[in-house]
């Protein structure tokens, strides 16, 4: 066993940082073991203060370049809710429409890009080109076909424009619905393949498994993303949107500038996993399926999971939506005009991002101008689980090498999928 | 007319100089109306969303904020080949993004683009704001003219 285990992952390339990973450990005693979010405020819910409802969705789209649709449909469901406006069924399955092309890009991008090299021994996904060609190639085509997907019915590959209160500005046609049919029936192969890589990688993933809460949207009948209420494996009963804050219980961390999330234990994971522990047995067939291929079953707490069910979340996407099309369009798309009144109110709204619950609130004026804001992101509410699970794995891999240590602690926070910080990108480079 | 070009604008318009590329691309879509052989992308923070828009095409020009150790508001036109990245990412999240990266990914797939430009333009500053400094606000027309020629011409 290594004397002294030094592990000090520090992400130096951005103005907020992203995530730190700290470790010291001397003769098997273990003094530090840190998930450190050293970001910088965003000031997001500061913004959109005084700022009129129709706005809102346009702005805070832009807290993720990756996950926006969610963020613009849990706003505009937030919106929706303090003005007490209905939307059309119409509406509801054209969102879960718009939902589920982004759950596919995600999925897929996260799955490709970051998990595949980690299992497949490279450092990203540029040499996988030469060494794994066809599987680089099958996670790209799911990857446009999501963009296209989303392009086609938020008007925007990233940032929807198509979404507002009350409805929709520009609704998808039946023959690009139709053609949406075929595209999705087309990629299921693919999906098959992508299932088939990492059934064959998945020996790979540590046998880690740490008793977890896991907390997600629940609805009767549904692998909800976009409906129900606030279920937890702890409690029996859900807990209603509106009051997302008695779930959450933010607080401040020394470590983190990014705010920790309790509930029934000290931590608690949304995300992939959550969903299927909260909702396994409302998964379309295929979908299933693929989850037993996996050997997965509801009580599944190893983390490392989480992308493998993003896997079986990428099949029950399509099956839905052959669903959601197929209903759409026998009943054909309606043309609605959307006229909303604002008045003054507070409301809140949840929707499944990619990487777990999302919970929106705001508050406004009889003229409809923001008042107040309060957004909860998932990645936020996993912090404090991801720090629990550090301090259980390291002290069982502590015999491993630092480098393995090193490896194994950043494999865990990418397999949470966490969205840290959509601020900025800007290119460094030196001319040569 | 197919198109056979792409302006491509990245940076988030929330963090005031980091989003000069989109600013500047929606400013050459409308100093050139009407012309279909270039298509106009506004990627935001999205960059991988670049690696299907440019695919196949035969030019693509990138206008992104830049720290390239020059004076604010500087603007250097240059290819990916000029450059070498200091950007370090350790791939914790999928905002992580490195263009040159998803460029070299692109030509690894053998869908890159054969002329790839890209216009950096250092930032006076990154912080939360709406609206561009007033460095780069002043140089908006030149960095325009910039693009517009750029995209006008073969290679």
């Amino acid at each position: 066993m290594a004397k002294v285990i030094d592990i000090n992952v520090h992400h130096v390339t951005r103005v907020e940082g992203h995530g730190n990973i700290r470790v010291r450990a001397a003769d098997g005693k273990i003094e530090t073991v840190q998930w450190q979010v050293p970001e910088a405020p965003r000031f997001f819910e500061a913004m959109v203060r005084g700022r009129s409802y129709l706005d809102i969705q346009t702005i805070v789209s832009r807290i993720c370049g990756i996950c926006s649709v969610t963020h613009t449909l849990a706003a505009t469901k937030a919106i929706e809710d303090a003005m007490g406006i209905v939307v059309s069924e119409q509406t509801d399955k054209v969102r879960l429409l718009l939902q589920y092309a982004e759950q596919l890009e995600s999925h897929s991008l996260h799955v490709g890009y970051l998990v595949a090299p980690d299992l497949l021994g490279q450092k990203s996904v540029v040499p996988l080109v030469a060494s794994h060609p066809d599987v680089v190639k099958t996670v790209i085509k799911l990857h446009r076909t999501g963009n296209t997907w989303m392009e086609k019915i938020g008007g925007r590959m990233t940032h929807p424009v198509t979404v507002i209160p009350g409805g929709f500005a520009s609704l998808p046609g039946e023959s690009y619905l139709r053609e949406l049919k075929t595209t999705l029936a087309g990629i299921v192969p693919d999906l098959k393949v992508l299932a088939e890589v990492v059934l064959s990688l998945a020996p790979k993933l540590p046998a880690f498994n740490r008793p977890t809460e896991y907390v997600a949207l629940v609805h009767p009948g549904e692998y909800s993303l976009y409906h129900g209420q606030i279920g937890s494996t702890d409690a029996k009963e859900t807990v209603p949107v509106q009051k997302f804050e008695s779930v959450v219980n933010e607080y401040v961390t020394a470590q983190s500038t990014a705010k920790w999330c309790k509930w029934h234990r000290d931590s608690y994971a949304v995300g992939a996993l959550a969903r299927y522990n909260l909702t396994s047995k409302n998964l379309h067939p295929l979908a299933a399926a693929t989850a037993k291929m996996f050997g997965l079953a509801p009580g599944c707490c190893n983390p490392y999971f989480n992308s493998v069910v993003q896997v079986v979340e990428c099949v029950h996407a399509v099956e839905d939506s052959l669903r959601l099309i197929d209903e759409l369009l026998t009943t054909g798309i309606k043309q609605e005009m959307v006229k909303v009144k604002p008045r003054a109110g507070e409301g809140a709204g949840a929707v499944e991002a990619p990487r777990g619950i999302l919970f929106h609130r705001y508050a406004f004026d009889k003229e409809g101008r923001c008042l107040k804001a309060n957004c909860c992101i998932p990645t936020n509410q996993n912090h404090a689980n991801i720090q629990k699970d550090f301090e259980a794995l390291v002290p069982t891999i502590m015999d491993r090498g630092q480098d393995e240590v090193r490896l194994l602690m950043e494999m865990l926070v990418r397999a949470y999928d966490p969205c840290i910080s959509c601020s900025t990108h800007y290119l460094n480079v030196e001319f040569v | 007319m197919s198109a056979r070009v792409i302006a491509i604008g990245l940076g988030n318009v929330l963090m005031s100089d980091e989003g000069v590329g989109v600013h500047v691309v929606q400013a050459v879509r409308d100093a050139v109306p009407g012309d279909d052989s270039i298509v106009f992308l506004e990627a935001g923070t999205s960059g991988m969303c670049a690696l299907h828009a440019m695919a196949g095409l035969a030019k693509a020009v990138f206008v992104d904020c830049a720290f390239m150790g020059t004076a604010p508001g500087t603007l250097r036109c240059f290819s990916p080949d000029d450059v070498a990245s200091r950007t370090q990412c350790r791939r914790f999240s999928l905002h992580e993004g490195d263009l040159l990266e998803i460029i070299a990914l692109s030509r690894r797939l053998e869908e890159c683009p054969a002329v790839v430009r890209i216009f950096g333009i250092e930032p006076a500053q990154v912080a939360p704001g709406e609206h561009l400094s007033p460095v780069l606000a002043a140089r908006m027309a030149d960095y325009v003219r910039a693009v517009v020629a750029e995209l006008a011409t073969e290679k």
